[in-house]
């Protein structure tokens, strides 16, 4: 049983520092596209342009990154479950998420494609946060406490929303909205997860204060 | 600069003078002491003076903390003089006409309240002072990563990078030389007292709006101070990753780049995030492919792969990938910062 559970940890571990060089890779490759597109506006002077053609290069501009994105995209749909998951599971989930996408891609387009993973992700990660709020010993994660990992599932859930809010651009108030739900999910998360040890002191000094109070 | 601004403005650019030349005084002592630390003793020094200049070390750093606090403290007094001195005032019947004319139009400007003229509530970060106010931010982070760190060649480093701002902030980009050369260029003519009535009005309807979505935007408040604490961030990490590149495997050197990472990261999302809002009130959707914006993302993503490429620095190998993230973030950060004035865009500086 503990031979089989090593096993895991180490196949996990392998998987996670693949996933992890891939989505290194892919972001790298947006970096060089973001380069190339600042070159590229100072050259084609697009600031001097007018509004039509700005349009035009803002859509081609956006043709280019696309693909990348959407392997980001997929990348993230791939990596949430890894918390929920065994590893032998993981590749069947993420061909089926893959499958799934493709159907939705070939009936409406990729936007729609897109939109299946990111929910998809989404309520994943919803699920990966609850149980972390619970104290679920079910979830695998590379390191241990309480508020590291309600903190990275926060974290990660705030990315998606705002992968989610990207989708609802063309209605204001809801993408302001939820663009605010988005920002205080990664802020909460990211103070959790980076200063987990200090939130875990701070909540144990207030409960042992309460308790203080309450025995008087 | 205009001679007949209402301002004391000769007052303080001497201050700030006698300031900056305190700064520049300890900066070069700063500049002699991380020199020996960083590079070893010359043979001349005998071991007690050694010792003596590593007792100056934390002084100096923190002498010049104290003078950065000074000047911001002086830059917050002009700023609140010029609320205090300068107003967009405009006689009674010219009001009532901009109001109207302000209500037919419909935009966001709100109306002229002849009671409580527009005043300028200029953040303490524009122009010249954002050097000040980032440099200041490193300065403070220095000291405290120096007392945190008991390395006295990277305490020596600290004290080189500290004075290399300094060097800058001198001799190139000094804001107490010229104060607010753009702002008092653009309100010049109004303070001139030369202008008609119509005239007035044209140079206030230009002021105004710069006024409301500029200088007295609410976002200017956290957006750029919190990308210049994360700036002060990346720097401490940049000469942590140094040191992780070029001398023996230290764990607290990897943890003190790795916390300011953190920090760092925290601060850029955050700002990063709250100017969100605000480009899509002042620039509509016409700015995502802007050069500022382009360079913004591929350093958020490299600083990204730092810290996703940091919980493995224990592989093989990764331990100097990482190191080398940490410089490519501080490389990142200068292009982006470089990018305003070199490319054009709604950001830029030129």
């Amino acid at each position: 049983m503990e031979a089989m559970r090593d096993q895991e940890a180490v196949r996990r571990a392998s998987y996670d520092f693949w996933l992890i060089l891939a989505t290194v890779v892919v972001l790298f490759a947006i970096s060089a596209i973001s380069i190339g597109a600042m070159f590229a506006f100072k050259w084609a002077a697009v600031d001097q342009m007018a509004p039509a053609m700005k349009a035009a290069y803002m859509e081609r501009m956006n043709r280019i990154v696309a693909p990348f994105v959407v392997v980001l995209v997929v990348l993230l749909g791939i990596c949430i479950p890894k918390r929920l998951l065994p590893v032998r599971w993981l590749n069947r989930f993420a061909a089926f998420l893959l499958v799934l996408a493709a159907i939705a891609t070939a009936w409406q387009g990729v936007r729609l494609g897109l939109f299946v993973v990111v929910a998809i992700s989404f309520v994943l990660q919803l699920v990966v946060l609850v149980m972390a709020l619970a104290g679920s010993r079910r979830l695998y994660f590379i390191h241990a406490g309480y508020w590291l990992r309600v903190g990275s599932s926060l974290l990660h859930l705030g990315l998606v929303l705002f992968l989610l809010d990207l989708f609802l651009f063309r209605l204001p108030t809801v993408h302001l909205a939820l663009f605010w739900c988005t920002t205080l999910t990664t802020v909460t998360g990211m103070i959790c997860c980076f200063w987990s040890s200090a939130v875990a002191g701070a909540v144990r000094r207030l409960s042992l204060r309460r308790k203080g109070n309450g025995a008087y | 600069m205009s001679p007949n601004l209402p301002l004391p403005l000769a007052e303080f650019a001497m201050f700030g003078e006698t300031i900056m030349a305190a700064l520049v005084f300890l900066a070069f002592l700063g500049f002699l002491v991380g020199g020996m630390l960083l590079f070893g003793w010359p043979a001349s020094l005998a071991a007690g003076a050694a010792g003596r200049v590593r007792r100056t070390s934390a002084p100096l750093l923190w002498g010049q903390c104290l003078l950065y606090l000074v000047a911001f403290l002086a830059i917050c007094w002009l700023h609140l003089t010029i609320y205090q001195t300068i107003a967009l005032d405009l006689p009674p019947p010219l009001g009532e006409y901009l109001n109207r004319q302000l209500a037919r139009m419909g935009g966001g400007l709100p109306p002229y309240d002849p009671s409580a003229p527009p005043r300028y509530i200029i953040p303490l970060w524009i122009e010249n002072e954002k050097y000040l106010f980032w440099f200041a931010c490193f300065a403070f982070m220095a000291a405290l990563a120096h007392r945190r760190l008991a390395d006295w060649r990277f305490r020596g480093a600290l004290h080189l990078a500290a004075a290399v701002q300094v060097a800058i902030l001198f001799w190139a980009v000094d804001p107490f030389a010229q104060p607010l050369p753009r702002f008092f260029a653009e309100i010049g003519p109004w303070l001139a007292d030369t202008l008609g009535p119509a005239e007035r009005l044209g140079l206030f309807m230009r002021l105004y709006p710069r006024m409301v979505y500029y200088y007295n935007a609410s976002y200017m408040w956290l957006h750029p101070p919190l990308l210049f604490l994360a700036y002060a961030c990346i720097t401490i990490t940049f000469l942590a990753s140094l040191f992780m590149l070029a001398g023996r495997r230290r764990l607290e050197v990897e943890r003190l780049a790795y916390d300011h990472a953190k920090l760092g990261f925290f601060l850029l999302t955050l700002g990063m995030l709250l100017g969100y809002p605000w480009a899509l009130q002042a620039w509509g959707p016409n700015w995502w492919w802007d050069p500022k914006i382009c360079a913004s993302i591929m350093m958020w993503a490299v600083y990204s792969t730092y810290l996703h490429t940091r919980l493995y620095a224990n592989r093989p190998g990764m331990w100097y990938f990482s190191a080398g993230l940490g410089i490519l973030c501080f490389v990142a950060m200068l292009f982006t910062f470089l990018a305003s004035f070199f490319f054009p865009g709604e950001h830029t500086f030129q």
